[in-house]
């Protein structure tokens, strides 16, 4: 009967099988090393905190590889940052119930809700904001345009023009409608637009 | 909004925040790396797991098995003992495997009976006592 047995499980766990996993395995190794630098100065511009943003990336990465690693390594992206976004999200949420009212003096990205979109609408002659910025003040000055951004905004930002998602994987990520993002981008690219020039 | 409408600047932007990605210091992709590991190592288990039922699973059924075996094997014997004094008092002859036999039956029942116990105290007695009947009637 043990014999049966021993000869039985093996089956299970082919050479094969365990050769497909170990790659596996390494495939989402390099995927994670892949998005983890990115992934962290995300977060670094949504906190503000190095310490707090590798938190973030690590529980995000845990949640991923608990959640998503079985799925298609072509959807792994979307699904990375999607629960990057969750994560994004309720550090947002905590942090806004903890400071309530100092939102209140912090919150005047987020009332570009008002603005004239159309008066703010880029010239497409124009050379745009940052080649008036030299090296690394171009640099310093979009970390600060970037970290002054509302998150919906800046995530909008970061999915589509540095990850190069396109509007649906970022509407997917972001878990919302298409519009949506398109408005998101729209005023993060014109307050981005606004503070480097102001900055220039 | 597809990509290439995006104002050109954003280009310039994603070369901005590469450079950012890629200028992070050493202690921090220290860090990342060991969190990337430990979130690996999260899905390592559940395959270790699965290697260490078998021979679990095999140890237990094997322990089980022997358990039985002992079990079964001790049942037969033991039964016909259930009442030693009769085997002993009114045999004839009292001899080494009646003895081991009785030591080896259900303790339960001697330790519920203290008469037993006290009758178990005095079995050499008892045999010697009967050796001597068989020698004066031979």
């Amino acid at each position: 009967m043990t014999h049966t047995i021993a000869l039985t499980a093996p089956a299970t766990w082919t050479p094969a099988r365990v050769e497909a996993e170990n790659t596996g395995e390494r495939t989402l190794d390099q995927f994670l090393k892949g998005v983890e630098r990115r992934a962290l100065r995300m977060a670094e511009l949504a906190t503000n905190n190095r310490d707090e943003a590798q938190d973030l990336v690590q529980d995000a990465m845990f949640g991923f590889v608990r959640h998503y690693a079985a799925k298609p390594a072509a959807d792994w992206a979307p699904l990375f940052y999607r629960v990057l976004d969750s994560r994004l999200n309720d550090w947002h949420r905590r942090r806004s119930v903890r400071s309530r009212w100092l939102q209140v003096w912090t919150r005047s990205d987020d009332e570009d809700d008002e603005r004239d979109e159309i008066a703010q609408a880029p010239d497409s002659n124009d050379p745009g904001p940052l080649l008036r910025l030299a090296g690394s003040e171009a640099g310093q000055a979009l970390n600060a345009a970037l970290a002054r951004l509302p998150l919906r905004q800046r995530q909008a930002f970061l999915l589509r023009v540095w990850e190069g998602f396109d509007v649906a994987a970022t509407a997917s990520t972001m878990r919302c409608s298409e519009g949506s993002v398109k408005t998101h981008l729209s005023r993060a690219l014109a307050a981005l637009r606004r503070q480097l020039e102001d900055h220039a | 909004m597809n990509k290439s409408e995006l104002p050109e600047w954003t280009d310039q932007a994603r070369s901005l925040l590469d450079e950012s990605a890629q200028a992070l210091d050493a202690t921090t992709l220290s860090r990342l790396n060991r969190s990337r590991q430990a979130a690996l190592a999260q899905r390592v288990p559940r395959r270790r797991a699965a290697w260490l039922l078998l021979p679990a699973g095999l140890v237990g059924a094997c322990a089980l098995l022997l358990a039985v075996g002992v079990w079964h094997a001790r049942v037969p014997q033991t039964a016909p003992l259930a009442s030693p004094s009769a085997t002993v008092v009114s045999g004839s002859t009292v001899n080494v495997v009646d003895m081991d036999l009785i030591a080896s039956g259900d303790d339960m029942d001697l330790i519920a009976s203290g008469d037993d116990i006290e009758m178990m105290q005095d079995l050499d007695f008892y045999a010697w006592l009967d050796a001597q009947d068989q020698d004066d009637k031979g």
